[in-house]
């Protein structure tokens, strides 16, 4: 069918479609794309724009500006103010990730149908098999050679010396170039993100797609699920555009992400005292080593390496993460000459962080301005978790040849030298010491057997109601301790055949 | 309220003879872009950070004057402290400046020649609109 970008003031855009999916990151599309392969006429609202790599932006700035929610300024409301990052634009948060590709662990499905009375052996079978799928769909493979850039090496040598599993990223991506510019939107057009791919097939398939359309408040007839509205609103001047209405014969698919899900349910009127509750995430935070030699950090994939080793126990996973120059010349610790000085070490930097599972839960609730605040300060629990790995982080990098550790903690030295790593068992832990990153969000409209605790069921069906579905990470009851987006596509998938099956 | 912002920036990273500072980039057009373009929170979050920057000399270094009157090492004193400072709030307001300030500076042309990175070509800010 069509593409429908903002509309200026004027007559209601109107249309109707079998489903309407609202969101289009990895959950709505995978989603919409599974519902057009099964013939189904499905209408794709995404509340930011449409961007080509060639729309895509080159700086940080740019970034925030393009393709990040709110501008990257949502943050957490707790002890700490952490910065929330989710991507806002067709193909959501897939344009600007690292395309992480990790199976969903079977053990997750155990505990989430010893908690929650869903999953099991036999979700987890079905979720492998449309793993397997979307593996082959999108071109999922390790990190090529050319591409792996020194950080990414440094990190394997460090995490081999120290003797933990470790690895080389599986990802979303052909042929990659190792531009180390996947936060931007990848211009060379490799990443597999969403917006290239399953979106225009929905438009083949004889779906819509429209942009720029954050959606207000979902339509009920009744208990039954009838569609969306909203106001477009302008990408640039924020300015809002005509009302539009698209109506859905058959239901609605909920994927408008952790944040903003449960905020549209509550909105439109669903009654469920679980909307909000068990917000869970990775609280991640970064560890510099200072080499010899020129890192180029930028130079390679941004994200090329892995380790999962503790994941079970403390809890937590690390990765390399190579930040522009951008944006991490307002993130190294100093100021004046001292900055200055402390930046011309950049070439020689490579970062890598730990991403704690965290058990603390959170909640998202409505802030003054209609905008999601997620309430979330880590527990003491937590906190000894994230200090360990950030130690795990610091230990790797003394056995991969840094000169220098620079782990940028409140109350810490800007610099420990290898054999002084042990110092960071001794770090704070306030969450106040450190600048950390939420990326991971799950939770909000949680599924569960019970509809006093959960949203939807395992199916992904609301409670109580009819034609309306979950299907992003909000649904997701836990911490996975791994990239979520591999989970999120194949749940989302699985629902979506679900309701082919009963259609 | 750019001289505000600008004053702030310019003291957190200024020119070495290593490398430019941030007023050697095109502070005024970035700090001009950042006000249209940004999200209300995040420019009120900003001018915010400069004013506290300014007026909290007395707190770090007991001097009660605002920032723009100390001679340069009390102006360096100040800077660092506020940015280490043991209040939350204060430290974090002064970061919101210094990660703006990265931004600016490490997008630069001349900044990024210094590290053999190559410049950014421009940010389109183009969407599909069909």
């Amino acid at each position: 069918m069509s593409h429908t970008a903002f509309q200026p003031p004027g007559p209601r855009v109107e249309q109707e479609f079998d489903y309407v999916v609202i969101g289009s990151g990895a959950g709505g599309a995978t989603a919409a794309v599974t519902l057009a392969r099964g013939g189904m006429r499905v209408a794709v609202i995404e509340a930011g724009p449409w961007r080509d790599p060639n729309d895509y932006p080159q700086t940080v700035y740019g970034a925030m500006r393009d393709m990040l929610d709110a501008w990257g300024s949502n943050f957490t409301r707790g002890r700490a103010f952490w910065p929330i990052v989710q991507g806002a634009l067709v193909g959501g948060s897939t344009v600007i990730n690292s395309a992480i590709a990790v199976r969903t662990p079977g053990d997750i499905f155990e505990q989430w149908e010893r908690d929650h009375g869903v999953g099991g052996p036999v979700m987890a079978d079905a979720m492998w098999r449309i793993q397997d799928d979307l593996e082959r769909e999108l071109h999922v493979e390790e990190v090529p050679e050319i591409a792996l850039g020194r950080s990414n090496r440094l990190a394997r040598k460090g995490a081999d010396a120290v003797g933990y599993e470790n690895h080389y990223m599986m990802r979303y991506v052909k042929g990659c170039r190792g531009d180390g510019q996947c936060l931007q939107g990848c211009r060379s057009d490799r990443k597999q993100s969403l917006n290239r791919n399953y979106i225009p097939e929905v438009l083949k398939r004889g779906g819509s797609v429209v942009s720029c359309a954050p959606v207000t408040r979902i339509l009920f007839e009744g208990r039954r699920a009838v569609g969306v509205t909203g106001k477009f609103r302008h990408p640039q001047t924020k300015k809002r555009g005509a009302e539009f209405v698209v109506r859905a014969k058959k239901g609605v698919l909920v994927a408008a992400s952790v944040t903003r899900s449960p905020l549209l349910l509550a909105k439109s009127g669903v009654k469920n005292r679980a909307i909000g509750k068990g917000f869970r995430a990775h609280p991640g935070a970064p560890v510099f080593g200072l080499y010899d030699d020129p890192v180029d950090m930028n130079t390679g994939a941004t994200q090329g390496w892995a380790s999962i080793a503790h994941r079970e126990k403390p809890g937590f996973k690390l990765e390399s993460l190579s930040l522009p120059l951008d944006m991490i010349a307002g993130r190294v610790a100093g100021t004046g000459n001292v900055l200055m000085e402390r930046l011309t070490e950049f070439r020689h930097l490579a970062m890598w962080v730990q991403a704690c599972r965290a058990e603390t839960v959170g909640e998202v609730r409505s802030a003054w301005n209609g905008q999601p605040a997620v309430h979330y300060t880590l527990s003491r629990d937590d906190m000894v978790r994230f200090r360990e790995g950030l130690y795990i982080v610091a230990a790797t990098h003394a056995a991969a040849g840094a000169k220098a550790i620079l782990p940028t903690i409140y109350g810490m030295p800007y610099k420990l030298l290898p054999n002084e790593v042990h110092k960071l068992k001794e770090a704070p832990l306030d969450p106040r010491a450190y600048i950390s990153i939420l990326s991971h969000l799950f939770g909000g409209c949680v599924m569960g057997k019970d509809p006093e605790r959960s949203v939807c069921d395992e199916r992904g069906r609301v409670h109580g109601y009819d034609g309306l579905h979950i299907a992003d990470a909000s649904a997701i009851p836990t911490n996975l301790g791994v990239n979520p987006q591999h989970t999120i596509m194949a749940l989302a998938r699985h629902w979506s055949e679900g309701i082919l099956a009963e259609a | 309220m750019f001289w505000l912002i600008k004053f702030a920036m310019c003291t957190m990273m200024p020119r070495t003879d290593a490398l430019p500072g941030i007023a050697d980039t095109d502070l005024d057009g970035f700090l001009r872009k950042m006000k249209s373009e940004s999200e209300p929170l995040y420019w009120t979050g900003l001018v915010l950070g400069a004013l506290v920057f300014v007026i909290t000399p007395l707190i770090t270094i007991g001097v009660p004057l605002p920032a723009f009157f100390l001679p340069m090492g009390l102006l360096q004193k100040h800077a660092e402290r506020i940015l280490g400072h043991r209040i939350y709030l204060l430290r974090q307001s002064a970061l919101l400046v210094r990660l703006s300030a990265g931004m600016c500076w490490g997008a630069d042309q001349s900044v990024r020649a210094r590290f053999n990175l190559p410049p950014y070509g421009p940010d389109p800010g183009t969407f599909r609109t069909s």
